[in-house]
């Protein structure tokens, strides 16, 4: 329920928005009463709200400033807190990782904690023309850098002709912005035209904010359509990067480096120092969102957040109240080691769910050189064998405390285009099935070592190969190979570097790996459904590389699939044009069905419990949220109204 | 003509070497842990990989006599666990469960296994009638709910026997290589100096990470045992060699060896049977240090996750999966695998100690 008692003004009509995004209404899918019902809509401004006087932090006082009222847009967006309305001031102590978590990225758009609906951030409003091919973009007046320089059309011009579409810059362009053409109307009105119908464009922006939002003013200094190349090849040489495009790639993706500290930004905080294991942040005065109140946010004045590399440091200075949040390195295992910190330690350990349909997405590669292996790992019955060899329940018991889900790789149980058995297909613990199609296929145990071999005798091992990152994979990979060794399956193991499963990954190198899936939610699903058809090369998906190549390149490339994973293709494409909600939502749960049906990527335990710990003085932190890429870990959550109680 | 005389000089050795109480008592706790190893499938009571889902991340359980009521039993039990997840701090928790003893028994009837991987047996020492529901884990469980006894015994395996093997190839390349070039001298001398020069000078542990990254991944965990062997030998034997040549180059001209020489002895026989046992002391306290090293070589390429891998157990790979803080704070004693290292390579060093005097034993004994 919505706490705070704001007057309610039926300011909504103003609001053009059409909810294409997901094809369902608000109000439907708000299942968290804990959160305030204002962040599932789109926010109300100050003067919808009917506030005139604005206030800001004591800490900005006599820096030369102008006055709150001059820094904020025209009418400033108004922010609703969990709990309670906070205080200023105060240092927020983290890990570097957790950065991107604790400042989230400000785009044109967001996302609503209902984890469906795209709503204004940056632009106050969008709507979709001539039959999905054209997306008109109205900014608010008067937004501000942290420079204090005004955000207009002409910064999203820059970021996208001048930089995505310049292939100076790109030379591969980005695929969600191929046949993209940008034009403003106005200096406050953005025009986007596409090739084909593409209702979800404004999920994109909403999720990858930075791909959109470079400042122009600070930046054309180092593009050499606005500088000459003497001058920057000077700077580049200055600051250390090889050439200007590196240096802006760095810069859009908001890597650390000494210059970010001079860089406008529009986010909550910018950054302030950067030394060698510490880097510090400081409130941005020109951000644009208040309090209902009239108080500019954030309540927090600065960040200092620690590099930390080692997940068991990041949990030791969790878990003894040394960091105010920590979430992105801490691993479900150590779970009641964080709790034992509640006793003593002053902090709180939040339970939130990842979003990944699966901790594990085993992926065997159906593209593989070897013609023995290719031919067992198109076979469905050997998947689905693979599959029904996994106790999922005893591993959510062993790794989980018996909390996560056991389940395929699929999208999460909210998403408009989940049907249960997606979910549990192939996905009951079976040996006898399992043994019994193993034996169809022909691997019979012909030495009697217990293992099966192939038909002519020589030995069948399964290598996998994978990183260890993000979600438990090494343990459940030690469970899940004893599990498949019961069976007569002999798979070895070997940790791998990040670099070596990307470039392997892309060449369809890898025999067997394993990823975690995300692209689970109604954000990411429609546009990118890349675990359940073949269209994109990542280190992520090594199971069809060649299906995806043949895709990606027009048929040049790669190898043609067969008829059942082209369908994929074709309805993924659909997918993302199609403008009829219902038969969008028919091919996604195509897509789906067919995946179920056919296992072409094993799923273990999903929806796992992850530890967000928050030390008990910083308030306004949802209890328990879903934690992942799709949404931008905390983007719904407003951290911004995070505050230190002192 | 004393006593002494009389006596050969293995006698002489054995009697010195028995003087050495701490040599003596390190020599026992070797031989029991080798017996331990070589007979782990029999006498531990699970196979390492068997799972007990009800407990995960059990603490050791206590062996008692006397049970809750202060009654006596002569068999030996211990009682059941009684498993809770504590909803708020997700703890497991276990408790005593007095209501259920599972009795101790000799010869108790388990999981299957092949002795040497040879013999199929379904007998172990001691266990309790795992075929009731029963378990028994002496040495608690790790974080998949195996039997961390039977994991060390299993890993004291592969961590005592890698150190042997690894010694013996020392030992040979040490020795062929280090006489060979103290009895030739010249460019024999020259080529292997500069070798053991070189590879002195490269830092092992990056080395060995460069070779063991090299191993291929579908390697069976055996042939991986071997990998890591050799490339711990590999670089073992410059020290040896070293010594074994200087010895060489000092005995060289000695009376004996030239008598040898005049009487046409050919070289073969002048090193193998005339210079070799003369610092035979040299080369067995040379062996006994160096297996404590291939011990702890062996450990640290495998906590650092580069030498042998899960399924191959190991005490290495048994604290490389309890390398984190978790463990310090809720699991301790998934750490047990640390004090059998530590008890080894003490044991080592006081045996190798021990046998340096006895090799000599006209040395004096308080010098050494």
């Amino acid at each position: 329920m919505f706490r705070h008692g704001l007057p309610r003004r039926s300011g909504a009509g103003l609001w053009i928005v059409l909810a294409l995004a997901a094809g369902s209404s608000l109000s439907a899918n708000a299942a968290e009463p804990d959160w305030p019902a204002a962040w599932l809509e789109p926010a109300r401004t100050a003067s919808q709200l009917g506030i005139d006087s604005f206030s800001q932090s004591p800490v900005l006082e006599g820096q030369g400033l102008p006055p709150v009222e001059q820094r904020l847009p025209d009418d400033p967006v108004v922010i609703a807190s969990l709990d309670s309305m906070g205080a200023y001031g105060g240092t927020a102590r983290i890990i570097a990782d957790d950065r991107s978590m604790f400042i989230s990225p400000e785009g044109l758009f967001t996302i609503s904690p209902d984890h469906k609906t795209i709503l204004p951030n940056l632009a106050e409003s969008w709507t979709y023309s001539d039959g999905g091919r054209r997306l008109t973009v109205r900014l608010r007046r008067g937004l501000k850098w942290s420079d204090g320089r005004p955000l207009t059309a002409d910064d999203v011009l820059f970021t996208v002709n001048d930089l995505q579409l310049n292939s100076g810059f790109m030379p591969v362009t980005l695929p969600d912005f191929i046949g993209l053409e940008l034009h403003a109307a106005d200096p406050w009105t953005l025009v986007f035209t596409f090739p084909e119908p593409n209702p979800f464009f404004i999920n994109y922006v909403a999720q990858s904010p930075e791909y959109f939002l470079m400042p122009k003013h600070y930046f054309r200094e180092f593009h050499p359509d606005y500088a000459s190349a003497g001058a920057i090849d000077a700077r580049m040489e200055e600051m250390g990067f090889s050439s200007w495009s590196a240096f802006m790639i760095t810069s859009m993706q908001k890597r650390l480096f000494p210059d970010l500290v001079n860089q406008p930004t529009l986010n909550a905080f910018q950054a302030e120092g950067l030394t060698p294991g510490l880097y510090t942040y400081r409130r941005n005065p020109y951000y644009f969102k208040i309090d209902p109140e009239g108080r500019q946010l954030p309540y927090i004045d600065a960040i200092e957040a620690q590099d930390v590399r080692e997940n068991e440091v990041a949990v030791a200075k969790a878990s003894t109240g040394q960091l105010d949040f920590a979430g992105v390195r801490l691993p479900t295992q150590d779970i009641p080691l964080l709790k034992l910190g509640e006793r003593g330690s002053g902090i709180k350990v939040n339970i939130w769910n990842r979003l990944h349909g699966s901790d594990l997405s085993i992926q065997a590669n159906m593209n593989i050189a070897d013609e023995r292996k290719r031919a067992l790992f198109n076979d469905v019955r050997f998947r689905r064998a693979l599959s029904m060899a996994i106790d999922r329940d005893e591993m959510n018991e062993i790794i989980y405390f018996g909390r996560g889900t056991p389940r395929q790789v699929t999208v999460i149980p909210d998403s408009d285009y989940f049907e249960p058995e997606f979910a549990t297909a192939y996905a009951e613990y079976d040996v006898d099935a399992a043994n019994a199609l193993l034996d169809e296929i022909g691997l019979l145990d012909i030495d009697g070592d217990g293992l099966r071999e192939f038909p002519d005798g020589e030995s069948m091992t399964l290598t996998v190969e994978y990183v260890d990152t993000e979600t438990p994979k090494q343990v459940s990979m030690e469970l899940v190979a004893s599990y498949w060794n019961a069976v007569g399956i002999d798979a070895r193991q070997r940790l791998i570097d990040r670099e070596l499963q990307y470039s392997r990954a892309i060449a369809g190198e890898l025999e067997m790996t394993v990823w975690h899936a995300d692209r689970t939610t109604d954000i990411l699903f429609p546009i990118n459904p890349d675990f359940w058809a073949p269209r994109k090369l990542a280190a992520s998906l090594a199971m069809w590389s060649e299906w995806s190549r043949w895709y990606l390149t027009g048929g040049s490339l790669g190898e043609e699939p067969p008829p059942e994973i082209r369908q994929l293709q074709l309805w993924a494409d659909e997918l993302a044009t199609t403008m009829d909600p219902e038969r969008r939502v028919q091919l996604g749960k195509r897509i789906l069905a067919a995946n179920a049906e056919n296992v072409w990527t094993i799923g273990t335990v999903g929806l796992a419990p992850h530890p967000v710990v928050t030390s008990n003085r910083l308030r306004n932190v949802v209890e328990s949220g879903l934690w992942g890429w799709d949404i931008r870990w905390t983007m719904p959550y407003h951290p911004a109204t995070w505050y230190l109680d002192q | 003509m004393s006593e002494l005389d009389q006596l050969s000089p293995g006698r002489l050795a054995w009697l010195r070497f028995r003087r050495h109480r701490l040599a003596m008592i390190a020599g026992g706790v070797l031989v029991f842990l080798y017996l331990l190893a070589l007979l782990c499938e029999f006498i531990s009571p699970y196979t390492p990989e068997q799972r007990n889902a009800r407990a995960i991340n059990a603490p050791p359980m206590e062996i008692r006599f006397f049970d809750a009521d202060g009654r006596f039993h002569l068999r030996p039990f211990v009682y059941g666990l009684d498993l809770t997840i504590d909803p708020d701090t997700w703890m497991r928790e276990y408790r005593d469960d007095t209501g259920t003893r599972f009795e101790l028994r000799f010869f108790a009837e388990g999981e299957p296994y092949r002795m040497w991987g040879i013999f199929p047996a379904d007998r172990h020492l001691f266990g309790v009638e795992q075929a009731g529901g029963e378990y028994f884990h002496w040495f608690g469980t790790d974080s998949l709910g195996r039997d961390m006894f039977t994991r060390v015994l299993h890993g004291a395996r592969v961590s005592l026997s890698i150190g042997i093997v690894g010694v013996g190839l020392t030992l040979f390349l040490g020795v062929l290589l280090g006489g060979f070039a103290g009895y030739l001298g010249g460019i024999a001398d020259a080529a292997v100096q500069r070798m053991t020069e070189v590879l002195q000078s490269i830092p092992t542990l990056p080395l060995w990470m460069a070779l063991s990254a090299a191993l291929p991944a579908a390697w069976s965990p055996i042939t991986t045992y071997f990998g890591v062997t050799i490339i711990l030998s590999l670089f073992g034997w410059t020290t040896l060699a070293r010594q074994v040549r200087g010895r060489f180059l000092a005995m060289r001209e000695e009376d004996f060896v030239v008598a040898a020489r005049l009487v046409g002895a050919n070289d073969t026989r002048i090193v193998f049977r005339h210079m070799l046992p003369s610092f035979a002391s040299h080369i067995i306290t040379t062996a006994t240090l160096a297996v404590p090293a291939m011990i702890l070589g062996e450990t640290a390429l495998s906590f650092l996750g580069i030498g042998l891998r899960a399924p191959v157990v190991s005490w290495g790979v048994l604290l490389q999966q309890a390398q984190n803080y978790q463990v310090i704070v809720l699991t301790p004693w998934l750490l047990l695998p640390g004090a059998f290292i530590v008890v080894t390579v003490i044991a080592f060093n006081l045996l190798g100690d021990g046998l340096r005097d006895a090799a000599d034993p006209f040395s004096n004994p308080g010098k050494s």
